[in-house]
């Protein structure tokens, strides 16, 4: 049996729905010689800003249980170097190409994705508006439904190609967030980035991150992803989704796709394993047929619940 | 070539309650790893630890006739101790070898080097030994730690470089002379002693006091630098250090290996 893992997220086609999670993939050129770029879903680069960006002083990272701590302050070589000497080589290596970007202000966001512009060699636009790890920016229109649905207002005449939005788990409803985005324009969502998190030295009182909080990932966050997934799913039936957090295993992607998700992107397993994308391609088709799915698209939303209670058993 | 595989361990070897060596089955890195490079190791379950380690290269040697790479550890968190635990035969991952070596492609025998290793930084410069004794350049082993017992004092660094080539210090006065590795190190350049360059590696306190040396008496050196490490190929940008140029340096793609003046040791 010969499965179909094409993915449709509105107007973006993916050949499968395997892409990996910004920040954690680099610009695909450092997994060139672990993974064959061409066989992804997708990549979505590290988050490009209009300028290059030094990120935050360390240290950056801490290890927890089941994921990691990360205030890293969006690195990155910025939009113009990205043009100019990563886009052309993701092409030639026929990469389906996202890029992931993000801004200080509303003006800043708008101002990249004009430089990105209809760009045929990039797939699409992913509004990063949840990043815990800078003072301004990101996590400023994450939180506030109606900044954010203005954000993407804003955004949206800068490019014809498909807008993914990025939303934050840091708050108490991720389907406002997600209904603003999808009015101010978006035609993808993906969730979610990474749950602000503190870790302690004991010895020293001191936080193990400079910036004091980080952004936890990892299979720690695997279920409160799916959840969010989930949630969105249900009160938008018709908004393609990418879910992400924690995806380690074909199992982990069935998963996602279950709970309402049509494509995911995997994120830190790639610092453990950077052969680990590629190999999720193949063990989701190997999935699928053991399980005599022929269109993996067909698990999209298939999340079968019981219903609850109405009141407290007393 | 990187590799990303699966690697059976040959042999444990335990010095004491807290360091050890682990040999594995070198695959194709041994042939291909140079002084100061290291390999992304994953120990545990794959949750606890849940990031891979990163372990310098020590040594590249045979474990009964199998060619193996050394490495030496310490054993200091959950990642190093559950290292320790694995039973001979265990494949574990390993990607490797990584990062940027010490350079020594230019020196030649007419030069003389130092090396100054400070407790479990001894690390890296055994498998540099054993390269500059091949190529026949002199090399000064300077090698320090707390006490007797935090210096792993290998027969094998004596065989590279020669036992009177080997010095000790300890801060209290176990082993070798009591003091800082520093202070030895520094009162061989008093004596007159003058070095192409030197290789370090060790806490961060040593790197710096050995920085103002070297700076001082313009020396040129190359440290062996460590930082927490997620990926250990330059893409989560975690384990940077702050460079005197402003920018931060990304230690295990830059680095580890980078010349002292590179990094602005007042804000490590
Ligand atoms: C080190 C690190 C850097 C990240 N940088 C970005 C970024 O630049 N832009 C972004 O949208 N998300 C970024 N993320 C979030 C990931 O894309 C992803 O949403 C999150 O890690 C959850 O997925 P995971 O559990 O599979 O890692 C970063 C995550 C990590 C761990």
């Amino acid at each position: 049996m010969s499965v179909d893992l094409t993915v449709h997220l509105g107007r973006l086609t993916l050949k499968n729905p395997i892409a990996t999670a910004s920040g954690t993939f680099g610009y695909g050129l450092e997994f060139a010689e672990f993974v064959d770029l061409s066989s992804l879903g997708a990549i979505s680069v590290k988050g490009l800003s209009l300028r290059p960006c030094l990120g935050n002083p360390p240290p950056r990272i801490c290890e927890t249980d089941a994921g990691m701590l990360n205030a890293i302050g969006l690195q990155n070589v910025g939009i113009e170097e990205f043009l100019g000497e990563k886009l052309p080589r993701l092409h030639e290596a026929r990469a389906t190409v996202i890029a992931n970007v993000w801004g200080d202000t509303e003006a800043e966001y708008r101002a990249v994705v004009e430089r990105i512009g209809d760009d045929p060699r990039v797939a699409a636009v992913e509004l990063n508006v949840s990043c815990p790890n800078v003072v301004k920016g990101g996590m400023v229109f994450g939180n506030d439904p109606a900044a954010l649905g203005a954000l993407v207002a804003a955004v949206r005449p800068a490019t014809r190609l498909p807008l993914v939005v990025k939303l934050s788990p840091n708050v108490t409803d991720v389907v406002a967030a997600a209904r603003a985005a999808v009015e101010g324009g978006a035609d993808v969502l993906s969730l979610i980035n990474t749950l602000v998190g503190l870790s302690i030295d004991i010895e020293t009182r001191e936080p193990k991150i400079g910036f004091t909080t980080g952004g936890l990932s990892g299979p720690a966050i695997r279920p409160v992803a799916v959840r969010m997934v989930w949630e969105v799913r249900r009160a938008l039936p018709h908004v393609p989704i990418f879910g992400i957090g924690g995806i380690e295993t074909a199992e982990h992607v069935v998963e996602f796709l279950i709970a309402g998700a049509n494509a995911v992107q995997v994120g830190t397993a790639s610092f453990r394993d950077p052969g680990i994308s590629g190999r999720l391609v193949r063990d989701l088709a190997r999935w699928c047929e053991r399980h005599g799915v022929e269109r993996v698209s067909d698990l999209t939303a298939t999340l079968k619940t019981r219903p609850r209670p109405e009141k407290a058993y007393v | 070539m990187v590799v990303n595989e699966a690697l059976r361990i040959l042999r444990t070897v335990r010095y004491d309650a807290a360091h050890f060596s682990v040999f594995l089955q070198a695959g194709s890195i041994a042939a291909a790893a140079k002084p100061g490079q290291f390999v992304m190791i994953q120990a545990g379950d794959g949750l606890r630890p849940y990031l891979r380690r990163a372990f310098s290269v020590a040594d590249v040697t045979t474990v009964a006739g199998v060619p193996g790479i050394e490495l030496v550890v310490r054993a200091v968190g959950v990642g190093t101790e559950a290292l320790g635990r694995f039973a001979e035969g265990t494949p574990i991952p390993v990607l490797g070898p990584l990062g940027v070596p010490f350079p020594i492609e230019d020196l030649k025998q007419s030069d003389r080097v130092a090396l100054v290793a400070g407790g479990i930084g001894l690390a890296p410069l055994v498998l540099l030994a054993r390269r500059l004794a091949e190529r026949g350049i002199p090399a000064d082993l300077f090698y320090g730690g707390r006490n007797e017992s935090e210096v792993l004092k290998r027969p094998d660094f004596e065989r590279f470089l020669g036992a009177h080539r080997c010095r000790y210090a300890t801060d209290d006065g176990s082993l070798g002379k009591k003091g800082r590795v520093t202070d030895i190190f520094g009162a061989a350049l008093d004596a007159g002693t003058s070095y192409r360059r030197v290789f370090a590696c060790g806490p961060v306190p040593m790197f710096r006091a050995l920085a103002a040396i070297l700076e001082a008496r313009g020396v040129e050196g190359s440290f062996a630098l460590e930082s927490e490490m997620a990926c250990g190929f330059g893409v989560c940008l975690g384990c940077v250090l702050p460079g005197r140029d402003g920018r931060f340096h990304t230690i295990c793609t830059e680095g580890p290996c980078l010349p002292p003046t590179a990094i602005d040791w007042s804000r490590v």
